[in-house]
């Protein structure tokens, strides 16, 4: 990687981190209030924010010309997971006003984020390459005749 | 309170600091330490200039005036949009100047234009003021709301200094790429959270807020109108007006004021060293004349009301509710201060290394030498900044008010160097230097000295209502137009139209844009949006003057005068960036020149016999 190429992907990655920093900041404060007896509504505003910081980014990946970096993509799947594992561990132990006011907003919050990734994939690469990016099984195979067109291979 | 705010002001500290370490690893050649290749990404100008905007009419002294005067304060929002056509104006044309000629400064660019030492050093002079006491002011007024806000917990000393080394450790690490970087996050991160603080305040405190609730102004202060075209008082510190400052002329002069810091040496170095596209007309359109105008128009009046306990008030109302948010909002006025500060000091110091230090002083450094001698002039401004804002923080304010006037003196000689091939050099310094002495004694500094040194003086600060900057440029373009009538044949005009018509060729061409029709509608929208027309706001829209009948809006009619000539006024500056083509820049089409005398890099004949006798000594 040369020096103008790094000095790029720094500059991607300062407008990603600008992107993401304040629309985070903003999501948590609104959902602390929600969870904490603000109402459903200051949920879905804090998913709100992290729904257009999403959109930006795509946006910024279009602008660019690049796509969701192997990093971004690592670390927003696993916040994703932290946070799946931290609602359903508050719906297990918290206290009954905890999971009234976690279970349908963060639920719903929740799925909405899997739905705009599967909208973003769909819309990007179409449905057929949308689904081969997680198909690992049809990856899977290591024989060198795997790899030939009329086998299905696209390595 | 007190953890979370300081979790979060650390938490900006390592951003910063996180990035300075990401370019220093970047292993680029040492220049780009100090102009970042002339090749900042465009994104960062774009967020960054709209929060220098509003760090030039100072959040925390913003939201005093807008909850003491109401909405005339507010009016001061739509002078954004004045400093978005300045950024268009100046900056696309000094770009390309920048590119032709090779300026590496402003100062130099002035310099050399010009023929003239003498604007080198008064742009290194002007530079000083914002490095040193304006940064200063912003600093100490930042640690002063760190310790109310921490309840004393970091007094204000403490926090000068912890907030300079926290500063500083990013700036001698990373340089010019990645301060500006680190800043347009913290750009990002005030403009979204005023609004978000604005909005949770509305739903969330009680009380039914603006426009059902009047903004709780000073006894006599007219919060919903403006108080008059003019007010014939002698100035601030001699008397100030009963229904308030904030006159048609105060707000256009004032907003003149505002494009100071558009013409203050360090952001036009910023202008000159991003990269070729389309930044100047996103910021200038959408981000500061949009989006930062709107939010000061819509947003502040809604603050205002509800600011009656000044902003620690709001915050801890904020708090009761939403711990986060309420220390977000402090975290927004917090933040303003640092980038200012980080800016300035960062910019100035590097102006300061490659005018003084890289040419006179050691004009024969190597690009290693030149990295660690801007890298030590960095840690040795941060120094000074924070010794001025402990031990001096009232002379720092004295001083740093003249900052954003002075520089708005330099109008002339950058409109000259962009534009006007005759506007000559005795023009501008005679100019300049009688703008420079009325500011100075439309301001605190020449005031109070000329008074405790000789008599007291008939006016105060601004007479007449009207800002120094105005007070200033008047004198200093009436001398630059007569100066310049004189000197129409000069020889020197020969070398300055050679450089404008290299510049003209290197710019993309201009079609139709429809010229006149454009300047008629500028000025028709000047007058009615700043000048004395902006009166007829008070009641144009709940007594219009057509008809005895009086209409129920709900809302003030000066307020819907600022929204509709805000908008306007965006328009406008679309149609000069898209129209008239000054949002873009390209490299495609420049061809360099050779400018004025050849760049001399040697030591002056004084400085190098003292420094001969210094190291005969030493030996």
């Amino acid at each position: 990687m040369d020096e103008s190429e790094a000095a790029e992907r720094l500059a991607r990655h300062g407008l990603v981190m600008a992107i993401w920093i304040p629309s985070v900041f903003v999501s948590t404060a609104l959902s602390h209030m929600g969870i904490i007896g603000g109402g459903a509504w200051w949920v879905a505003a804090g998913f709100a924010a992290i729904i257009i910081a999403f959109i930006a980014h795509i946006i910024l990946n279009a602008v660019t010309g690049t796509s969701f970096t192997a990093g971004e993509t690592a670390l927003g799947g696993a916040v994703f997971v932290a946070a799946v594992i931290c609602y359903f561990g508050a719906l297990l132990i918290g206290d009954e006003g905890v999971r009234t006011a976690v279970l349908m907003p963060v639920g719903i919050g929740l799925a909405l984020l899997i739905c705009a990734v599967i909208v973003y994939l769909v819309i990007a690469y179409g449905p057929r390459k949308a689904f081969e990016k997680f198909d690992v099984i049809r990856d899977n195979n290591l024989r060198a005749a795997s790899r030939l067109p009329h086998r299905g291979g696209r390595r | 309170m007190t953890v979370i705010l300081l979790s979060l002001v650390a938490a900006i500290g390592l951003y910063v600091l996180y990035f300075a370490a990401r370019v220093a690893r970047l292993g680029t050649r040492p220049a780009a330490f100090l102009d970042a290749g002339y090749a900042l990404p465009s994104w960062s100008i774009m967020f960054l200039t709209p929060a220098l905007a509003i760090a030039a009419l100072g959040m925390q002294r913003h939201l005093f005036f807008v909850s003491h005067y109401g909405l005339q304060a507010v009016h001061l929002g739509v002078g954004l949009v004045l400093v978005s056509a300045a950024i268009l104006l100046v900056w696309n044309r000094l770009w390309f100047a920048t590119r032709v000629a090779g300026f590496s400064t402003p100062g130099e660019g002035l310099g050399r234009y010009y023929d003239s030492i003498a604007l080198r050093v008064v742009v290194m002079m002007l530079t000083f003021v914002f490095v040193v006491p304006y940064a200063a002011d912003m600093l100490s007024s930042t640690a002063i709301l760190i310790e109310r806000a921490t309840e004393g917990f970091i007094p204000r000393a403490s926090g000068v200094w912890m907030l300079a080394i926290m500063l500083a450790v990013p700036a001698i690490i990373g340089g010019w790429l990645s301060i500006v970087i680190s800043l347009a996050m913290i750009g990002v991160l005030t403009v979204y959270l005023l609004p978000t603080s604005i909005i949770v305040a509305e739903i969330l405190l009680p009380g039914q807020g603006f426009p059902q609730d009047a903004i709780g102004v000073i006894d006599g202060v007219l919060w919903d109108r403006l108080p008059g075209v003019i007010q014939y008082s002698a100035g601030i510190g001699k008397e100030i007006p009963a229904p308030g400052i904030f006159t048609t002329v105060a707000i256009s002069s004032t907003s003149l004021a505002l494009i100071g810091i558009v013409y203050s040496p360090v952001t036009l170095y910023l202008g000159q060293t991003v990269r070729a596209g389309g930044a100047f007309g996103i910021t200038s359109v959408w981000l500061t004349g949009g989006l930062a105008a709107g939010l000061l128009v819509l947003g502040m009046p809604y603050l205002a009301a509800r600011l009656g306990d000044g902003p620690l008030g709001f915050a801890s109302s904020l708090f009761e509710f939403e711990p986060l948010l309420g220390a977000g909002f402090l975290l927004l006025l917090v933040a303003s201060g640092i980038l200012a500060v980080s800016f300035f000091v960062t910019g100035g110091t590097i102006i300061f290394i490659r005018e003084m230090v890289l040419r006179y002083l050691l004009p024969e450094l190597s690009p290693q030498g030149q990295r660690l001698s801007a890298r030590i002039g960095l840690g040795f401004s941060f120094f000074i900044v924070a010794l001025a804002a402990s031990f001096a923080p009232t002379i720092s304010a004295i001083v740093g008010s003249i900052a954003l006037p002075m520089a708005v003196q330099l109008l002339p000689a950058i409109l000259g160097l962009t534009f006007f091939a005759w506007i000559s050099r005795g023009a501008i310094l005679a100019g300049l230097t009688i703008g420079a002495l009325i500011v100075l004694f439309t301001e605190p500094l020449g005031l109070v000295v000329f008074e405790a040194l000789f008599v007291e003086l008939p006016w105060g600060r601004w007479p007449l209502t009207i800002h120094s900057a105005a007070w200033g440029l008047v004198f200093n373009v009436l001398i630059v137009l007569l100066s310049s009538a004189a000197t129409l044949k000069s020889p020197e005009r020969l070398e300055r139209d050679r450089f404008h018509r290299a510049m003209a060729m290197s710019m993309p061409a201009q079609g139709n844009w429809g010229r006149s029709v454009f300047w008629s509608v500028m000025l028709l929208w000047g007058f009615l949006a700043y000048g004395p027309g902006a009166i007829l706001g008070n009641t144009f829209f709940s007594q219009p003057i057509f008809t005895d009948l009086e209409a129920t809006l709900g809302i003030p009619s000066i307020w819907v005068w600022q929204i509709l000539f805000w908008l306007i006024g965006v328009m406008i500056i679309w149609w000069l960036a898209y129209k008239v083509g000054l949002g873009r820049t390209t490299e495609t089409l420049i061809k360099p020149i050779e400018m004025g005398s050849p760049d001399e890099r040697r030591i002056p004949d004084w400085l190098s016999s003292g420094l001969t006798r210094v190291t005969k000594k030493s030996a």
